[in-house]
């Protein structure tokens, strides 16, 4: 697979909330819908409490976006539910992440620096 | 649980049908699981709650983002037959255009409400028992008795002259009884209308103006009550000004509470007293009329006696809306029909263009439902693609519709054009978007029928087999049968249609409407006025007879064409013969010369002729033949009504003129020297050399020079007189040929694509009949045998169905519009021609048959 172009990447900047959540959340491994919910729910102490049409909605963004595909490998059967789908993430999905962090790094460095906030550990 | 599951189901369907396909299933999964994970109700009221939320704000997203999709792959698909998507949209368009602007005027003149508060309940009566020729008293009295009437008003309108601003003017005049606008529920615009006895004799010397008047005569002022005008000389003090939408009856600029006491304003003729009346909540036009003869058999015999039969037992109650539509109710229908036809014309070629476009894309639509594209999305994809077609039509139709609209414009009656009603609406707009959707709907369903097929098609998806059926040969040969009946059906109309306005063209009106200018002058009002009329006139005729290039000059008191209302009454001949509903009019020596009206017999008045002991007369040909004596007529003598011991001479017999115009019939007439009773209101008529309408200025400036307080009003040519009363003849004939026009342009294009689109689907099959030997020739012609089958049986249910529509244009034209059988035969014989020429160069493309290429392609 050819390696993205930052103009590809750039073009695809600022993420939302949802879909940056998500590419975070599928950097730790394969995740269906529902367990993305839970996930980025915790993990914002149940600030974005993502609905299933935003959820969903944002996924087929990110699937024609080629940020993240469905995953054919799936658990036992026996052990889940046929109809749920699975999701990982693709290089350009890992990227385009990297490249959202940075620039809000940059953006909370700017505003540290404008705000003379005390800077972080 | 399984209730909310359901529910969460159903819900899901609101999603565009690619979305739910993809998604249908996790996200009720989801839903499901949120939902066991919950145990308290509170708790599933929030997920609920939630739930619905984010359907709310993801659906119409889901929507927005898959409609674009679809647009965009619906316009490539669009640019790929670039040629005939463009036929196909401005064919429609024009369609929608003309349905939309007939619609518009249906609207305007049958749908919509008269701008007067509660217009359903308005009723136009006619009550010569207790109308307002009876009196205020009995008037009222008759009224308030009514079973079926709140209320009810009196009018009658006329014109007057009018003077109190900076210049005299000829405006219109409604005398009516003091409840005329709270009748019709009219509050005024500054002032106020009448008070409820302000139309008893004394109190009656007030007027209400228009808002057009108002800003004429007063710039607007709004201290203008209690300005004074003189009305036909009489004094009268403005209450009130109309809202700038009100001007009923007619253009009406004045109003004056004077219906019951007629000889207040001094004006001329008769007049035509109208009531108007409100019908009691509740109580419909039938039941009144019901109630009205009920009433009229309880009335006392004085009043009883002066009906006829007929007027007791069909008492004129018609709903106001009718009664103002008039004549043109019936056209606009008729119209209205045509103009379906040609909508159904151009659905028929869209439907085409969309049947070959399923057939091109089969491969696609087969790989998609291979895929696993639902029927729901491919009839989604489809729909919208047709909506994109239907809408751009609506786009160009709403353009077409606006011109439409203009046109349409110059035949509705006065008495709606001039109450400045905005034809084109918004309930119009709806009209053309309801039109587009309904075509979208069909149109993308209709293939979908086909494409639904595709399943079954895909492992054939190359064969020629698989094509066949996907086109059924029966639906293509049905639209073509259909847009030739409808083609033959607008054609024939047409044709009749047209050979009358061309009859009416060449009619012999009994004058010559070429080089010459009318205009006309009233003295009401004026110092002329009651003693010195004839005095100011042949002053005015000298001054116009001295213009260098004025041939001669007349004048007459109703010229033809002008719509006047004119006097009627019996006359005797010295043989004892009565003449029965004489029309008379009266002229001045060089009238007839003037008008170009033949003298068959005797001669012109003579000047000064009217003085003579024994009083002279012109009759013309129609009196002449009704009186059974034709030029020998000449010297005989007739005995007026009014006058039963002088009789008149008769001097001399004119052509008859057509006094309605060229769609009237020449009526019996006696003309009368003006001298004799010069009235108060005349139209100067003179006969120019050359280009009339230099003249208008020139013959308007020397009647001002005798005195510049006489107003001078409608200053026409009489060429144009004549094409004011052809225009609705001329507007029928257009608006019919133009849509005759269009719909055969659109039947020939379907038939030719029809036929390259049967080409095109066969060509394996020609390929194997040029390689067993069969001729080029031969091929072509098996085509055009097929091409020509369902125009043949189109062109038959066409000449019916055009036999069926004469009586419909009957009653439009007041006379037979002729389908005859020559204009069946050649609306056949134009549609056959056109399309055999199409089908033929449609085969052309046969001659581009390969056989051994055709023969590989399987």
């Amino acid at each position: 697979m050819s390696k993205p172009k930052q103009d590809e990447i750039n073009r695809l900047l600022p993420l939302s909330l949802p879909v940056f959540h998500i590419l975070l959340t599928l950097m730790e491994g394969e995740r269906h819908g529902y367990a993305l919910k839970r996930a980025i729910s915790q993990r914002t102490d149940g600030k974005l409490n993502l609905g299933s049409g935003a959820l969903y909605g944002s996924i087929d963004k990110m699937i024609s976006a080629e940020l993240i595909e469905e995953s054919e490998e799936r658990p036992d059967p026996h052990l889940d539910d046929e109809r749920r789908r699975y999701y990982r993430i693709t290089a350009l999905g890992r990227r385009v992440a990297e490249a959202e962090a940075i620039r809000l790094r940059d953006l909370v460095r700017l505003a540290e620096t404008h705000l003379k906030l005390p800077k972080l550990a | 649980m399984r209730g909310s599951a359901k529910v969460y189901r159903w819900l899901l369907r609101l999603y565009p049908a690619r979305f739910r396909e993809e998604y249908q299933a996790p996200m009720e999964r989801q839903f499901l699981d949120e939902y066991r994970e919950t145990q308290s109700h509170w708790a599933r009221v929030q997920i609920w709650q939630r739930a619905l939320l984010d359907l709310a704000s993801s659906i119409p997203k889901q929507r927005v983002c898959e409609l674009w999709l679809d647009l965009k792959h619906g316009m490539r698909a669009y640019r790929s037959r670039a040629l005939s998507t463009v036929f196909a949209v401005s064919a429609l368009g024009l369609a929608i255009g003309a349905s939309t602007g007939v619609f518009s005027v249906l609207n305007a003149l049958l749908l919509r409400s008269l701008p007067f508060v509660h217009p359903e309940q308005l009723v136009e009566l006619w009550m010569p028992a207790v109308g307002p020729l009876s009196g205020r008293a009995a008037f009222t009295a008759g009224i308030r008795q009514s079973a079926y009437l709140q209320g009810a008003a009196a009018f009658s309108s006329s014109e007057m002259n009018l003077s109190g601003g900076r210049d005299v003017l000829r405006v219109k005049v409604a005398e009516t009884s003091a409840n005329f606008f709270s009748l019709l529920g009219v509050n005024p615009a500054v002032g106020r209308t009448f008070l409820p006895d302000e139309d008893i004799l004394g109190h009656n010397s007030v007027a209400v103006i228009s808002y057009g008047l108002w800003q004429q005569l007063f710039d607007g002022d709004p201290h203008v009550t209690g300005k004074l005008l003189h009305l036909n000389g009489q004094l009268l003090t403005v209450i009130g000004v109309a809202p700038a939408s009100f001007d009923y009856p007619g253009t009406t600029n004045l109003w004056i509470p004077t219906i019951f006491d007629v000889e207040k304003v001094p004006k001329r003729g008769a007049f035509l007293m109208q009531t108007i009346g409100r019908l009691k909540p509740g109580v419909s036009i039938r039941a009144a009329r019901e109630l009205f003869a009920a009433e009229i058999r309880h009335l006392h015999p004085p009043f009883t006696t002066r009906m006829s039969a007929d007027e007791r037992n069909n008492p004129h109650i018609t709903s106001l809306q009718t009664q103002l539509a008039g004549p043109v109710r019936q056209a606009g229908w008729a119209l209205a029909g045509m103009t379906l036809l040609v909508l159904l014309t151009a659905c028929a070629n869209v439907a085409h263009l969309l049947l070959s476009r399923v057939t091109e894309r089969r491969q696609e639509l087969a790989i998609r439902a291979a895929l696993g594209a639902s029927r729901a999305r491919l009839l989604q994809q489809l729909t919208v693609e047709a909506m994109l077609l239907t809408m751009t039509s609506a786009v160009i139709g709403l353009l077409v519709a606006q011109w439409t609209c203009t046109l349409a414009s110059s035949f509705v009656p006065a008495q709606l054009a001039a109450q400045q009603y905005t034809i084109f609406d918004w309930r119009v707009l709806g009209f053309a978007c309801l039109v587009a959707i309904a075509m979208g709907v069909v149109f993308g369903s209709f293939p979908i029928g086909l494409a639904g097929r595709t399943r079954t098609t895909v492992n054939s998806m190359h064969s020629q087999q698989g094509l066949r059926e996907l086109t059924p040969k029966r639906t293509r040969a049905t639209l073509i049968g259909l847009q030739a009946a409808l083609t033959v059906c607008l054609v024939t109309n047409s044709l009749a249609l047209g050979r009358t306005f061309l009859h009416l063209l060449h009619v012999d009106l009994g004058f010559q409407p070429a080089s010459v200018v009318t205009l006309n002058v009233a003295l009401q009002g004026t110092r002329h006025y009651g003693h010195g009329e004839w005095a100011y006139y042949s002053e005015v005729l000298q001054r116009l007879r001295s213009i260098p290039g004025v041939e001669a000059a007349g004048a007459v008191s109703h010229l033809p064409l002008a719509d006047n209302i004119y006097m009627a009454g019996s006359f005797k001949l010295d043989s004892g013969q009565t003449m029965q509903s004489i029309v008379t009019n009266s002229v001045t020596p060089d009238y007839f010369r003037a008008m170009g009206t033949r003298f068959l017999a005797g001669r012109d008045f003579a000047r000064g002729e009217w003085r003579r002991s024994e009083a002279s007369v012109i009759v013309n040909e129609a009196f002449a033949q009704a009186a059974g004596l034709g030029d020998r007529i000449v010297g005989r003598r007739l005995i007026a009504p009014w006058s039963r011991t002088t009789p008149y001479r008769i001097r001399g017999v004119v052509g008859t003129t057509r006094f309605g115009g060229p769609e009237s019939e020449g009526v019996p007439e006696i003309y009368w020297p003006i001298q004799e009773e010069p009235p108060p209101i005349l139209t100067l008529v003179a006969k120019v050399e050359k280009r009339p309408e230099s003249y208008l200025a020139l013959c308007r400036d020397a009647v001002r020079t005798v005195d510049s307080q006489v107003p001078i009003y409608d200053a026409k040519t009489l060429q144009r007189r004549l094409t004011e009363a052809l225009a609705r003849p001329k507007f029928y004939a257009t608006a019919t040929s133009t849509l005759a026009f269009l719909g055969m342009l659109l039947a020939v294009v379907g038939i030719y694509g029809s036929a390259v689109y049967s080409i095109a689907q066969r060509r394996h099959e020609m390929g194997v009949r040029l390689a067993l030997g069969a001729s080029q020739r031969r091929i072509r012609a098996m085509i055009l045998r097929e091409s020509a089958r369902p125009v043949l049986v189109g062109m038959v249910a066409g000449v019916i169905l055009a036999v069926a529509s004469e009586r419909g244009w009957e009653s439009v034209l007041g006379s037979a519009a002729g389908v005859t059988f020559w204009a069946c035969g050649a609306a056949a014989a134009l549609l056959v021609s056109a399309a055999l020429l199409a089908s033929w160069q449609a085969t052309e493309r046969v001659l581009s048959i390969d056989p051994a290429e055709a023969l590989r392609s399987e």
